[in-house]
């Protein structure tokens, strides 16, 4: 062997100690926590999960509802209205009921690019924009997701209050930001991931209201079609972070048809560490949660009751409670059609650190099922 | 002239045939599975982002350390936790070094309900703080952490108050989220819970490490504590690209810069001191001690170039 061949060889066999030296170097595995999962844990979680990981700031929830639609059942025949929200039909005659869950989430817009290329940003739905600033960013444009920086501030050091949130995708100027796909109008959002934690508690950012919409996926593929009485519609709506436009629209097209409607939406719980705990009291774990009474409607008490004995008479854990927030099925209620709002309980609402119980989401599906099916 | 920008020219050219390996092997096979990396990525790169993945809490340095020691070979640990190891020999005596640790969180305590409370420990790198450091903690807020517990890594978010439930009510001024403030939740719903999961005091935490490629051809790269990560990257690539060493060079990575006083460089200056000189490795950046900490890979290869002439006693 040369002594170039015998050096070579040394770099081969250096290269392959560094190979195998950075594949042990510590990396983050996402550790296995909880024990084997019942069949409808692992159902809930594989849909759920995968909604959690679609993007979809209000206005721009495609990514979101070609998802839905793809966990749908193969008898479903789902159709989209015009402004965006995804119906779905099933059963005939009337009371017609109707079960909304929304598409979007928070986050924000490109509103102009500056001339060092960074992007000045507005909001989206109401969250703590601090929490974003200083974090990683993806800016979905046309042309595909590009990754980039929300800036950190470098003054006014107070907590909730920043200056307007601006991002970064290290282009050096406006016209080399253009040249990535950004442009006034893409939505801006963090990367997020499901994480599974202890137990049966997972993490994730948008579980408001992917939750909703898996719960109402689950729904459906569990539904006994020969047991319905009546037509039942399922929606999944756009635009509810902005002020409930997408159900606005449904409930317009519906007007005096229905009878009934159930927001499944977030019951924002004050279990949590740093909440009062002077209402919406609802400890995550222990099943769906009626939102008998919110910022945007309440429910008449006896449809409460009636929705406490169709749970007691399947078996499913109900807990009842009040809790801030608006609902989609409150934009029915001018045609006539009583709002008996279900919600499970999240943690950190709106924050990029979300956290539930698989079994809330369980709960709530088959109480959907069950209110579709028995009521 | 000609002679110098010869041996230059020879040089540079048995670089790049260092990296040539390394782009193809790095690239075929240790790739982080959530980050597609271009066509143009070179080994500095990958292992720049690699070392930004990083977690090495000031006094808990252990488990990356080892990682290091696995690395480079013909290093150790000395008795502070040090990796050291010595290329050359003779005269000069001459020593590189690169800071391991970053400040972050060790778990205080554990509430009856399962939730961690939280002790930070190390300091920010400068001295007096920069004004950002007044939201170093609140980045903890409404976000993840990862937990190194006895039975591997542990998930977990920092609490936040839900935007909703503070609607109606009063908003005072707040001052910034502090330390004192963050509950970790780990999803355990007690203390026996949280410590069945391997967590338990002094467990330590820091925000979740994804580091991030942007800027398209630019080549930024973020995460935090990424200037300290990437001068340590820089210095490990300098030393496995096998310098033609000018008397002895020892190459420390050092241990508890950052809460106790140095104490990891002075161990190894007493231990193995004295040195000629002292070359700290180095990678500017910007938004220091966030979560975006950003670099720039040029700078990255550029102060691997830069060590690797020192190492070889050539300015």
């Amino acid at each position: 062997m040369s002594t170039r061949t015998a050096m070579e060889g040394w770099k081969v066999g250096r290269m392959k100690g560094l190979l195998l030296a950075l594949t042990i170097l510590p990396t983050f595995q996402p550790a296995r926590l909880s024990a084997q999962d019942s069949s409808r844990i692992a159902e809930s979680q594989s849909v759920l999960s995968q909604l959690v990981e679609a993007y979809g700031v209000s206005g721009s929830e495609g990514p979101v509802r070609e998802t839905v639609k793809r966990l749908l059942p193969a008898w479903v025949k789902p159709e989209t209205d015009s402004a965006g929200n995804l119906w779905v039909r099933v059963g005939q005659g009337d009371p017609v009921v109707v079960f909304v869950a929304h598409l979007d989430e928070i986050g924000f817009l490109v509103d102009s690019i500056r001339d060092d290329g960074s992007l000045v940003l507005r909001t989206r739905g109401g969250f703590f924009s601090s929490l974003f600033e200083g974090q990683p960013a993806l800016v979905h444009t046309a042309r595909g997701d590009v990754p980039g920086i929300f800036l950190p501030r470098d003054s006014a050091f107070t907590r909730h209050t920043p200056p307007p949130v601006r991002a970064h995708v290290g282009a050096g100027s406006r016209a080399a930001t253009e040249a990535l796909g950004v442009a006034a109008g893409s939505t801006v959002t963090m990367p997020k991931q499901y994480v599974r934690l202890a137990g049966t508690r997972a993490t994730g950012r948008s579980f408001d209201d992917r939750v909703g919409s898996a719960a109402q996926i689950l729904a459906l593929r569990h539904l006994d079609r020969v047991k319905l009485k009546h037509q039942v519609i399922f929606i999944w709506s756009v635009r509810e972070e902005i002020g409930l436009e997408g159900a606005a629209v449904a409930a317009a097209a519906l007007g005096t048809t229905a009878r009934r409607v159930h927001a499944i939406d977030t019951f924002v719980s004050a279990d949590s560490p740093l909440e009062r705990p002077s209402f919406a009291v609802a400890p995550i774990g222990q099943g769906a949660v009626a939102r008998a009474t919110d910022n945007s409607s309440v429910t008449p008490p006896a449809y409460v009751d009636s929705l406490v004995a169709v749970a007691r008479a399947r078996g499913v854990a109900l807990q009842v409670g009040t809790t801030n927030g608006g609902n989609d099925g409150s934009t029915f209620t001018g045609y006539g059609v009583v709002d008996v709002a279900l919600g499970w309980p999240l943690r950190y609402s709106h924050s990029p650190a979300e956290l539930i119980d698989l079994r809330d989401v369980a709960s709530l599906a088959d109480l959907v099922q069950a209110v579709a099916e028995l009521w | 002239m000609r002679k110098t920008r010869g041996k230059v020219g020879r040089w540079e050219g048995r670089k790049v045939r260092r990296w040539e390996g390394w782009k193809v092997l790095l690239s075929l096979s240790i790739l982080p599975s959530f980050q597609r990396l271009p066509a143009q990525e070179t080994g500095v790169a990958t292992i720049a982002s690699r070392f930004a993945g990083f977690t090495a809490v000031t006094g808990y340095e252990q488990a990356v350390a080892e990682s290091l020691v696995a690395l480079l070979p013909g290093s150790a640990t000395d008795r502070a936790g040090n990796v050291v190891l010595t290329l050359g020999r003779g005269a000069p005596k001459r020593l590189a070094v690169c800071p391991l640790d970053e400040p972050g969180y060790v778990v205080g305590n554990i509430t009856d309900e399962g939730y961690l409370t939280l002790r930070r420990i190390g300091r920010p790198s400068t001295l007096p703080p920069p004004s950002s450091w007044a939201l170093f903690d609140q980045q903890l807020e409404g976000h993840r952490v990862t937990l190194f517990g006895t039975k591997g890594p542990v998930p977990g978010v920092v609490a936040v108050k839900s935007t909703h439930l503070q609607r109606g009510r009063p908003n005072p001024a707040e001052q910034p989220f502090s330390v004192d403030d963050a509950y970790v939740d780990v999803g355990a719903a007690s203390r026996e819970e949280s410590r069945a999961l391997g967590i338990t005091i002094l467990t330590p935490v820091a925000v979740l490490k994804k580091p991030l490629r942007y800027g398209g051809g630019t080549g930024l790269l973020a995460a935090p504590f990424a200037g300290r990560r990437a001068a340590c990257a820089a210095l490990a690539a300098a030393v496995l690209s096998n310098p033609k060493v000018t008397g002895m060079v020892v190459v420390a990575f050092t241990v508890q810069s950052l809460q106790t006083s140095d104490a990891g460089l002075n161990t190894v200056k007493r231990l193995l001191g004295p040195f000629d000189e002292v070359s700290v490795a180095s990678v500017a950046s910007r938004f220091p001690d966030t979560a975006v900490e950003t670099v720039a890979l040029a700078d990255v290869e550029a102060a691997v170039r830069r060590l690797v002439l020192w190492m070889e006693g050539r300015p």
